[in-house]
């Protein structure tokens, strides 16, 4: 069971992007937009990193905590709005960068249904495809009702 | 530092909290010279140095679902609390725009940092990393077969050619074909393995499916030595059927087509001639694709030689050298850098298309005059059916020439043209030739 509210997972399940944010060697964050697929039952969030973009790999692997903000009205596609900041700590898996990620692909065709086409053209970027999971398990969260920043964030603690 | 950061709807501030973990939150911005002022939040207190970040981040969502446009700008920074205001500084900035560099050469110039994670994951996994892909694809990819098309064109109109004056043997146009083929799958790569020791292909970071190589060693896909042990191989079958060849139907025509052809192919990029580097490796290649695979493949079928396979070889040998020529335009700028001199290099931007155009007119002149000068027939006239291609292949490279990836449409129908011409013009000798079979 997740201490994740419901109204909460639709943000997170609806969102298009979201800022995720690492820590580097030197203490300072990193962000960086990223596709978020969040599974409803784990409440886990799921991002994939191509090898060619891998620095964040390499940072969550010395520091592990990290957050995801999702913000933009504009980025999540549904009825309802709430500025929702994750905090947790994240692992990476690459036991099989070929194709460990392709589980992933039913929650990443619901955000971009083209996704297929591209994986098909696998030969064009092999680079592209060889890609690590970041999986955020949520420790807290801060949630601004109706995306309303002038209010103090409601705050869920796992 | 701030220029482009005024066209966001929100800025993304974030800094690391008490807890060792990241706080993120949405802020309305405004700029004052250098200084970006944030909305004031109490969460933020005082944070010096670089240790506050902010992202602005665009994309446009698409109805069907996904997004386009995408764009983002990171700043790093120290802030300042003023009245009722937050000072962020500036001292750093990272940023991506996909409109000013494309995703792909986005990825391309990523190619090193990918190629060393996963050498750290082979020591931590400590086992063997390399791109996956299928059998099939590897060679695919490797061998850049679908340019095969350029030796299929010309073997198939010097037979045509044969058939045309009577003479036909289907085994021998089969060993003629793949021969010529495994140089051809030879010289890609020799071509590949060349480019990438003397520098071209590395510093290639706008690479489309029609130029900057294959990039096989680039991506890892095959070490440098496979790739010796797999063009050497492919000229070893190629040089050995063109022996039996020449033994069979010709020893010293053949083996002089074959020395020719094996110098243009072999010495195309590679030491001492490097024939692509000194500014004639497009005549090198429209003489090896024209007239030598022609003459070859009609005189392994007919053992004598003809001013008309030559005629007809000379379209081919021109198109097939235009592929070449178009493909060098977006590789200009990595080809000049690693002093490849090609005709791209050389001319100024203006030629280069004039250049293109009368190439591409003077292959329509001569298969008019061949078949006005009784060498070649009438159905080859066939052929004059892809003007239409041919404008629009120079309306396409001259509306994007210099743009790598918005000429890949361009560049696609230049290789269309070159095909179908030949394929047209073979026919039209087919076409004659069927007839008289059918009529005997």
């Amino acid at each position: 069971m997740t201490f994740i509210p419901n109204h909460v997972e639709k943000i997170l399940e609806n969102a298009l992007v979201c800022a995720f944010t690492c820590i580097d060697e030197n203490g300072r964050p990193v962000t960086h937009p990223l596709l978020p697929l969040y599974e409803r039952g784990s409440g886990n969030i799921y991002f994939t990193s191509s090898v060619l973009f891998s620095k964040k790999l390499e940072y969550i692997k010395r520091n592990q905590r990290v957050s995801a903000l999702f913000s933009n009205r504009r980025f999540i596609k549904s009825d309802e709005f709430h500025v929702v900041l994750v905090q947790g700590d994240a692992r990476v898996l690459e036991e099989d960068i070929h194709h460990g990620w392709e589980k992933l692909l039913p929650l990443w065709r619901k955000k971009e249904p083209y996704i297929d086409a591209y994986v098909k053209q696998r030969i064009a970027l092999p680079l592209f495809w060889e890609r690590s999971i970041i999986e955020l398990t949520p420790r807290k969260l801060y949630v601004w009702n109706d995306g309303d920043m002038s209010r103090e964030p409601q705050i869920y603690v796992r | 530092m701030l220029e482009d950061v005024r066209e966001y709807g929100e800025a993304i501030v974030t800094y690391v909290d008490d807890e060792g973990y990241p706080f993120s939150y949405p802020s309305g911005y405004r700029i004052e010279d250098e200084t970006v002022i944030l909305e004031k939040r109490d969460w933020l207190k005082k944070r010096s140095s670089d240790k506050v970040s902010l992202l602005f981040n665009h994309i446009t969502p698409l109805p069907t679902g996904g997004y386009m446009d995408r764009r983002y700008i990171v700043l790093w920074g120290g802030v300042e609390e003023k009245q009722d205001e937050i000072r962020f500084t500036p001292s750093r900035r990272y940023s991506w725009d996909e409109n000013r560099v494309h995703f792909f050469q986005y990825c391309e110039i990523s190619v090193p940092r990918g190629r060393r994670y996963m050498q750290l994951l082979e020591r931590e996994l400590g086992r063997k990393l390399k791109p996956a892909l299928s059998l099939f694809s590897l060679f695919f990819r490797v061998t850049r077969l679908p340019f095969l098309i350029a030796t299929v064109v010309p073997t198939l109109l010097g037979a045509a050619v044969a058939a045309y004056h009577g003479i036909f043997d289907p085994l021998l146009f089969i060993l003629t074909l793949v021969g010529l083929a495994a140089i051809h799958l030879g010289l890609n790569m020799a071509n590949d393995y060349y480019d990438t020791k003397l520098g071209a292909d590395n510093v290639n970071t706008t690479p489309t499916p029609f130029s900057g190589g294959s990039r096989a060693l680039q991506y890892g896909l095959i070490t440098p030595s496979a790739a010796v042990a797999m063009f050497s191989s492919f000229y070893a079958l190629g040089l050995g059927i063109g022996l039996y060849l020449a033994i069979t139907r010709g020893l010293v025509p053949i083996l002089s087509l074959m020395l020719i052809g094996f110098v243009l192919s072999f010495f195309y990029t590679a030491p001492p001639f490097k024939l692509a580097y000194r500014g004639v490796g497009e005549i090198a290649v429209g003489v090896g694709f024209g007239p030598v695979i022609v003459l070859g493949s009609y005189y392994v079928q007919t053992q004598s030689f003809h001013i008309a396979p030559l005629l007809a070889s000379l379209p081919v040998g021109i198109l097939i050298a235009l592929i070449l020529y178009a493909n060098e335009i977006p590789d200009k700028k990595a080809d000049a850098l690693a002093g490849k001199r090609t005709l791209v290099v050389r001319l100024d931007d203006q030629t280069v298309m004039k250049l293109y155009k009368a190439l591409i007119a003077l292959v329509y002149v001569i298969i008019v005059l061949t078949f006005a000068a009784g060498y070649a027939p009438f159905t080859t006239l066939l052929a004059l059916l892809t003007i239409p291609t041919a404008r629009k292949a120079i309306k396409q490279i001259s509306e994007t020439y210099g743009n790598p990836y918005y000429m890949i449409p361009g560049l696609a129908t230049n290789i269309k043209l070159a095909t179908t011409t030949g394929l047209l013009l073979a026919v039209g000798y087919i076409i004659p030739a069927a007839y008289n079979i059918l009529l005997t």
